[in-house]
């Protein structure tokens, strides 16, 4: 194996140049931004001699390059730095919103790409049938529709003016995990996987359809084998490849696209966090969530690179 | 003397209905219908209504720069806190009248001398009793420019080495110039009397951060987030609060809010978008519409062209469909203003001048006479910041073509129309509380006011109007200081900048559960949002 921890190490080393650039993107970006940290913590009341003041205890008033040299040293020596908004040391203000985020990906993950994986096979399995015209229109209808649209009809039907079954929004307690509010949970998770399980499945359907036409599953099938047994034993583990990709792609994507969910249900992620902490323009925790995001687009895409070489032999061996 | 309500209104108990009333009032020899009981008796009714106890959940905007400060505010959700955790020396009422509150007296015994005596027996959160050396320090502290606190301009006349204390409770302050306005300053929700040496530095540090007199002490607070604030049992006030903790909680949007009213997860939201009111309204919750002094002005700068000329000014002031803009962009929720702030000031004269009518003909020629036969073309700078400035601005547009204006509209946020260029945008919008004339001149119009958004003081009249201001201040006569106030206003209506096209009414949500709130006329939300929390309670 030594060929994949070679793969591997390549890998996280591109991956630590990525979230570099990332970080100078995301800080050029900020201070391109209108409006500074003193700014909005001062508001309209603002004089020119209070922001002076401010910015110069803020650090604002050193050249931009110092403030990026300061700010980097101190992450490379694992300090995050203090927030500009409350004078919060960063790693505080969004260890919480951290847990949130994930538990929330992680449970989307764990329903939609099962989910996924068994809608796109079945629908493969009985190619133009009812039910996989049906799939077909459904995932395609649900995928143009963005996470907003779909979480805002879910609140309507289900939490404010239909029925009123579910919390329309996540109200939360600072220091209780979410997996203490099964109920809040409910609705931002059904938007995510109903984001997600449409890719899943088209790609899965897609790939396993040309997977059933090949000569290995016609094989099996002379052989007599139940039709059952040739779809899950062996088409589908041959489909999952591409499928893998499609998935890492789209939990990353979560990563980002949670920003809106968070925002609709009040769900207190760090999806709101960067929204909040953009419009204070505080930089050190800006810099922080957009790194963590990035950080998982790595990780995300690394994983279903090795997934993939894990599923394909001809991969696996042109490694070792 | 008994009166037939007095009589009835002591024979109101504890789970009697409306009818229950009216029977008993029958066996009285007394008649009132259900709807239509007596003042005395619909208060006692009122009493028998109240639930004590229960969590209190308040939705607010905000975000991390969120801080709880008994003199400072920024935004919406530092008032929420201030306000439960902090008392000032005298309150506004409802109809905008001043109260004592944690003073016992207030008041200006000449116009340049006042004293100030404060209740006795009053607990501060960590059981310190209250004394006039707290009282000292909560003016020196507002007064200290470094500091950047928000009530500052207003104690602008206070001498600090001229304030002598008389006894453990009173002290008089000689001021080093005459101010008649000092009063309504003190009344200021912002002007919380903090405990001596409270000094805030950052969240959750120093002893005395969250110390005040309020209704609600602080339990805990995550800036961005919520804060927890449970009941003050030592409150001065007998019987109040009625609730045993208030969450304030932050929400990322107003359609959250919405959303969180409806489904019953928050008791009150203000700013209930003017399109949703409807929809709270049809799901049973209630909307406490109070009319309002607030404004949104477009605002002229009379030190630059073309607005220089007066009649420049005059034009553009008839260039806006009044009426118009209340119905459509504030969708009713407001009245029609004259150009005039300050409509609940016992001297406002908006109404004793001709009412402005959109009147483009007029405009037109008022324009050819200042040289401008073929039109002008201005930018004016707006922002989604305040409801009413994007709707003043984009309507005024739309008006002004027919009298040969062409205005460009430049929406921007908050952050750009409040960035660098505040108060140097040629023609641009703005938005206002409620306060009085004279101390909104001093905040808005003056040369030296913070916010001299028209720079009026370029304009040759100018020197007059201050010196009725000053006069003004100086005169204790509250006739003769109205006649005063009348001529000031007489020239701003002639030849001001500001554009002042209506007042706008606050609609706020709050649960079928939730009694207590009144109506008011003040700057603040829900009643001052229940005056801290003190007089709302679970029915």
């Amino acid at each position: 194996m030594h060929g994949l921890t070679g793969f591997v190490v390549r890998r996280l080393l591109l991956g630590v140049l990525t979230l570099f650039v990332t970080s100078v993107i995301i800080f050029g970006a900020t201070q391109a931004l209108p409006g500074d940290a003193a700014r909005s913590i001062l508001g309209r009341s603002a004089t020119p001699e209070s922001l002076a003041e401010l910015r110069r205890q803020l650090g604002l008033d050193q050249p931009v390059l110092t403030q990026y040299w300061e700010w980097i040293s101190g992450v490379l020596t694992g300090d995050l730095g203090t927030s500009l908004a409350n004078s919060l040391p960063v790693s505080d203000v969004i260890g919480e919103p951290i847990v949130y985020s994930l538990f929330l990906m992680v449970l989307a993950a764990v329903i939609s790409v099962p989910l996924g994986i068994a809608l796109g096979a079945v629908s493969a399995r009985r190619r133009d049938s009812a039910f996989d015209q049906t799939t077909s229109v459904a995932t395609l209808g649900l995928a143009a529709l963005p996470e907003f649209v779909v979480g805002i009809t879910l609140v309507v039907l289900f939490a404010t003016t239909v029925f009123q079954w579910l919390p329309a929004v996540a109200v939360t307690e600072p220091g209780v995990g979410p997996w203490n509010y099964p109920k809040e949970l409910i609705l931002p998770v059904i938007t995510l996987v109903i984001a997600v399980v449409p890719y899943t499945a088209r790609i899965m359907r897609a790939s396993t359809v040309e997977i059933l036409e090949s000569d290995f599953v016609e094989m099996a099938r002379l052989k007599g084998l139940p039709e059952r047994r040739v779809l899950w034993r062996h088409a589908v583990p041959n489909a999952l490849a591409p499928t893998f990709q499609v998935t890492a792609l789209n939990l990353a994507y979560l990563a980002g696209g949670i920003v809106v969910v968070e925002a609709v249900f009040n769900y207190q992620g760090v999806g709101l966090l960067l929204v909040d902490s953009v419009r204070a323009r505080d930089m050190p925790v800006v810099q922080a969530v957009a790194l963590l995001i990035a950080a998982l687009y790595v990780i995300l895409n690394l994983l279903a690179d090795l997934a993939t070489i894990l599923v394909s032999p001809r991969l696996r061996t042109s490694l070792s | 003397m008994v009166t037939a309500d007095e009589a009835l209104s002591r024979e109101v108990q504890r789970g009697m209905t409306r009818q229950d009333i009216v029977k008993r009032a029958a066996a009285l020899g007394i008649v009132v219908s259900a709807g239509t009981l007596g003042p005395l008796t619909e208060a006692a009714f009122a009493r028998t209504q109240i639930k004590r106890g229960g969590t209190f959940r308040q939705a607010t905007s905000g975000g991390t720069t969120d801080f709880i400060d008994g003199n400072h505010i920024v935004a919406k959700s530092d008032i929420v806190r201030l306000v439960a955790t902090f008392d000032a020396l005298a309150r506004f009422d409802e109809k905008g009248k001043i109260q004592m509150h944690l003073a016992e007296e207030l008041k200006a015994e000449k116009a340049n001398q006042y004293l100030i005596r404060v209740r006795k027996g009053i607990e501060f959160h960590n059981g310190k009793t209250l004394t006039i050396d707290d009282v000292i320090y909560s003016i020196a502290r507002t007064k200290n420019a470094k500091l950047k606190l928000f009530g500052n301009a207003a104690f602008g006349a206070i001498d600090l080495k001229r304030i002598k204390k008389l006894d453990k409770y009173t002290c008089r302050l000689t001021l080093s110039r005459p101010d008649v306005t000092l009063l309504e300053a003190f009344a200021q929700y912002f002007q919380g009397v903090v405990p001596k040496g409270y000094q805030p530095t950052a969240v959750g540090k120093g002893p005395l951060q969250y110390v005040g007199t309020g209704p609600f002490k602080v339990k805990s607070f995550t800036p961005g987030r919520e804060s927890v604030h449970t009941k003050n049992a030592n409150y001065w006030i007998d019987g109040q609060p009625y609730f045993d903790e208030v969450r304030i909680i932050n929400f990322p949007s107003d359609a959250a809010k919405v959303n969180a009213l409806l489904s019953g997860q928050i008791d009150a939201m203000a700013d209930v978008p003017f399109a949703q009111v409807p929809v709270v309204k049809n799901r049973g919750r209630k909307i406490l519409v109070s009319p309002t002094g607030a404004w949104t002005p477009l605002c002229m700068r009379v030190d630059v062209a073309p607005f220089t000329d007066v009649r420049v000014r005059r034009a553009f002031r008839l260039l806006i469909n009044r009426p118009q803009v209340v119905r459509q962009g504030l969708s009713g929720y407001g009245f029609v203003a004259n150009d005039i702030y300050s409509p609940f000031d016992p001297a406002y004269a908006g109404d004793e001048f001709p009412q402005r009518r959109y009147d483009p003909e007029q405009a037109r020629s008022l324009l050819r006479q200042a040289g401008h036969s073929n039109g002008l073309d201005v930018e004016l700078v707006t922002s989604p910041a305040d409801t009413g400035m994007v709707e003043g601005a984009t309507i005024f547009a739309q008006n002004a073509k027919a009298g040969g204006v062409n205005v460009t509209v430049r929406n921007v946020d908050g952050g750009t129309i409040y960035g660098d260029q505040y108060l140097k945008w040629p023609f641009s919008a703005d938005y206002w509380g409620t306060r009085n004339y004279l101390l909104q001149a001093a905040t808005g119009v003056l040369k030296t006011a913070p916010f001299n958004e028209t720079h009026w003081d370029a304009y040759s009249g100018y020197p007059k109007f201050e010196r009725l201001y000053r006069q003004a201040l100086g005169t204790v006569n509250e006739k003769k200081r109205a006649e005063i106030i009348r001529e000031m206003q007489r020239m701003e209506y002639n030849d001001g900048g500001l554009i002042i096209w209506g007042f706008k009414s606050l609609t706020d949500g709050y649960s079928q559960k939730v009694g207590g709130y009144k109506v008011d006329r003040g700057t603040l939300n829900l009643n001052k949002y229940g005056n801290g929390f003190r007089t709302i309670y679970f029915v």
